[in-house]
């Protein structure tokens, strides 16, 4: 190679490795906006969404019947879409947790009074993760997210594996008997693609189950984000759970 | 190469067990999967035929088309934000056909307990929420006999 | 359905604590214990093998053969377990047809059948051709012979050339099939290890301690099946290979354990969050199965008897003795530890606040009487193809 060439090869090198450097800089200056996901129901109408206010809840199930009864899930045995847990936390620390046949069968009043520091209800259920371990798992795609953000089971397709039952954090999947699939809930898929709200919603009471698209700001789920200091179900494993709460305890699990 | 032969057999086999399998595989996967993603979108479709249970708040105007008395008392009163159905139960079919759909009202004798599902007191519900000791709020006698589940301020 | 009923009821009244009203049901049961079981056999036998065909141990060439094929009789069995277990085991073919690429289980059949066809039949086909070919000919049982004029493929030669190109073939096989190997085995701790919602399981070490410990539960089963065979032929088995493959044996229990007890430690020391329940986990359901059979029995006696043969120079009837309990303890061990890990995860509850029970029913498919079916076909299988493939007899060392 003679002196001239070589001499070349060194400033395009030199060229190469400034440019390099600087494309380096360029990217970290831009890097922040690299974490920032933009969320799918910018995009995508309808997105639905769900909230649920833990103020306001009495616990009187009305909505883990009326699930049972829309989506004919058993009642013997038990199985559950939704479910209402009861926490009692005791002024020494001790915390109670309970469920009867799911909240269906009557809590009751909580034992010895005296010594509650606070006791509370809050109803469970598939939280229709954005990052949906249970969709990640599945070894043939039966398990699947819908384009309006719903997570669903394909009864006709699943093999029973329960691979996604055990990858789900929230205990919302179970293996029901009768398909020999996985099952959880559909948030009333069927409902809400015809203009109707999620029966569970519609029986609340009190008005502790909010429901609706987030892709509109106007409806009560977008409102009830915009307007409320919301809380997600084990935040830290990354599953982006679309289901929000108001008033969640730091004991809740 | 022909000591290579038994070898060049085995290859053949491998291609063959491939080919089956390709062929298989057209045939046996269900021509709507990976439509719309990873499943069958198919799958979709079959889960928007599910049966429609509760009419929902879509439906109240048409109880009260029929029981327009009960329909004004609860509109007055504390029970106005509560669907029909969350007490009876689910009724569009009762709805779409009026005669012969079922309907369901919430059984006497166990008034008590019914009502106590949300009016029992519990140190659990919010203190705003109206809620009786049912132990002391005149034991053993149905709820109905002084409140009209309509009008259950009154 | 009302059988069901009532064993969830029965569950549901052993219950401690509080669980999320789904989790009263294991969904993973024995037969999941037993399937990470058989292929680790598989995977672990096969090591055994390849220490001689890659590396070279010309001490263990004595149970090369005889490690394949007790390769081959579980890998057969493997899958049947995962079929028993499956709601519908006739959509099974949509792994192959619709794999998730997200999914770790999804890799099974690819692996498996991959693992099968490419690696372990076309290896022990190799190794045994020019005697299959002499058995075509000579085979006095019709049957018999047409099953080795199948295995032919219709070839008959056995021609320097064509040995020395199955040779180097065979030796590539071996290479390829090390990984698929690790691979076929390794993706089930994976399966384990990757779900972030069981603290019990989510560890990226799951896949190596499978891996280890796979390899001293195979190298254990052919230990086993050599001395048995070596006494029913009426022949002394080799010792230098025994020695040899105790040695294999202590290292990869030692290493195992050390990977187990790496992991306990250090969820011990960055007590997390479910550290609690584990750690009550491990002193109630878990206390025999885990401490007193994987740990005592299942890793420490066999690392102290082997390293006391090791160390000291004992006669061979001793050495044979210790080696033969070992085998029985690391079996025994490893079965525990499959349970532990498959089972354990799913006795407590993800609210980090609870446990359930598990009773293993004794009839139905996923029931004792089927997995102890599952664990004996092997033996069957395998009892079958010594006999169409007597891995002893007059044969030319290869150089």
């Amino acid at each position: 190679m003679s002196r001239i060439s070589r001499r070349r090869l060194l400033r395009n090198a030199a060229g190469a490795a400034l440019g390099w450097v600087a494309a380096s800089v360029a990217r970290r200056a831009g890097a922040v906006e690299r974490f920032v996901r933009e969320s799918p129901w910018i995009r995508a109408k309808p997105y639905w969404g769900y909230a649920i206010d833990l103020t306001k809840c009495i616990g009187c199930a009305r909505c883990v019947d009326a699930c049972k009864t829309e989506n004919d899930v058993m009642r013997r045995p038990f199985y559950f879409r939704t479910w209402i847990e009861r926490y009692v936390i005791r002024r020494n620390g001790g915390v109670e947790v309970e469920s009867p046949n799911g909240g269906l069968d009557a809590f009751g009043r909580p034992a010895e009074p005296k010594t509650i520091l606070k006791t509370f209800f809050v109803p469970k259920m598939c939280n229709h993760c954005e990052n949906s371990p249970c969709i990640q798992v599945c070894p043939v795609g039966a398990s699947y997210k819908t384009v309006d953000g719903t997570v669903q089971v394909d009864r006709r397709y699943c093999i029973g594996c329960r691979y996604c039952i055990q990858a789900c954090p929230y205990g919302s999947r179970y293996f029901n008997p009768v398909t020999r699939t996985a099952d959880k809930c559909t948030l009333c898929y069927h409902r809400i693609t015809k203009g109707l709200r999620p029966a569970c919603v519609e029986v609340c009471p009190t008005g502790t189950r909010i429901f609706g698209d987030l892709s509109d700001p106007g409806s009560p789920v977008s409102r009830f984000i915009r307007e409320n200091a919301v809380q997600v179900l084990r935040p830290e494993m990354g599953t982006r759970p679309k289901l929000v709460y108001k008033g969640l305890d730091r004991e809740v699990r | 190469m022909t000591h290579a032969r038994h070898l060049l057999r085995v290859a053949a086999l491998f291609v063959l067990v491939i080919a089956a399998f390709l062929a298989a595989r057209h045939f046996l996967v269900p021509p709507s999967f990976g439509k719309l993603g990873h499943y069958r979108a198919a799958a979709v479709d079959d889960l928007k035929r599910l049966p429609v249970r509760y009419a929902g708040q879509a439906g109240e105007a048409s109880c009260a088309r029929c029981h327009a008395a009960q329909a004004k008392l609860k509109a007055g009163d504390g029970h106005r934000g509560i669907l029909c159905e969350t007490c009876h139960g689910a009724l569009a079919a009762h709805a779409a056909a009026p005669k012969t759909g079922k309907a369901g009202k919430p059984p006497e004798d166990a008034m008590r307990g019914f009502c106590g599902r949300c009016h029992g007191r519990s140190e659990a519900r919010p203190k705003g929420f109206p809620q009786q000791d049912l132990g002391e709020h005149n034991p053993g006698l149905a709820c109905t006999q002084c409140h009209d589940p309509h009008r259950p301020k009154q | 359905m009302d059988e069901l009923f009532r064993q969830l009821t029965a569950a549901l009244g052993q219950v401690q604590g509080f669980i999320y009203p789904n989790e009263v049901e294991l969904q993973w049961s024995i037969l999941i214990v037993v399937y990470p079981y058989v292929t680790g056999l598989v995977a672990g036998a096969f090591i055994l093998a390849s220490l001689e065909r890659v590396f070279n141990v010309k001490a263990v060439r004595p149970t090369y053969r005889l490690s394949l094929l007790t390769a081959l009789a579980f890998l057969l069995v493997a899958a049947l377990p995962l079929q028993l277990h499956l709601g519908h085991p006739e959509r099974s073919f949509e792994i192959f047809f619709t794999p998730n690429p997200g999914s770790a289980m999804a890799m099974f059949g690819f692996v498996y059948a991959w693992y099968l066809m490419a690696v372990l039949l076309l290896e022990i086909w190799l190794e045994y051709r020019p005697q299959i070919v002499r058995w075509a000919a000579s085979e006095p049982w019709w049957p018999k012979r047409l099953a080795y004029r199948l295995m032919t493929l219709g070839v008959d030669d056995v021609s320097p050339e064509a040995l020395a190109l199955d040779d180097r073939v065979g030796r590539a096989i071996t290479v390829i099939g090390l990984p698929s190997a690790v691979l076929l085995h390794g993706y089930v701790g994976f399966i384990f290890g990757s779900v972030k919602a069981n603290a019990w399981w989510s560890t990226p070490l799951m896949p190596v301690i499978f891996l280890f410990s796979a390899m001293a539960s195979g190298i254990a089963a052919v230990l086993l099946l050599y001395m048995l065979l070596s006494r029913l032929r009426g022949e002394k088995p080799d010792m230098a290979c025994l020695d040899t493959i105790g040695k294999y044996f202590l290292t990869a229990v030692i290493l195992a354990f050390s990977l187990e007890m790496l992991e306990t430690i250090q969820k011990i020391y960055e007590a997390k969050e479910h550290m609690d329940i584990l750690a009550l986990l491990v002193q109630g359901r878990l206390f025999y199965s885990m401490v007193l059979i994987q740990v005592c029995l299942g890793s420490l006696a066999p690392i102290v008897l082997l390293g006391v043969v090791q160390m000291i120079d004992l006669p061979g009837r001793a050495r044979r003795a210790i080696y033969a309990v070992c085998g029985i303890l690391s079996l025994v061990g490893i079965f525990a530890m499959r349970w532990n890990v498959v089972i354990g995860g799913q006795f407590y509850s993800k609210s980090l606040l609870g446990f359930t029970a598990y009773k293993v029913g004794l009839a139905g498919r996923e029931g004792l009487l089927s997995a102890v079916g599952v664990l004996i076909l092997p033996f069957i299988l395998l009892a079958g193809l010594l006999y169409l493939l007597l891995p002893w007899g007059a044969r030319k060392p290869r150089e």
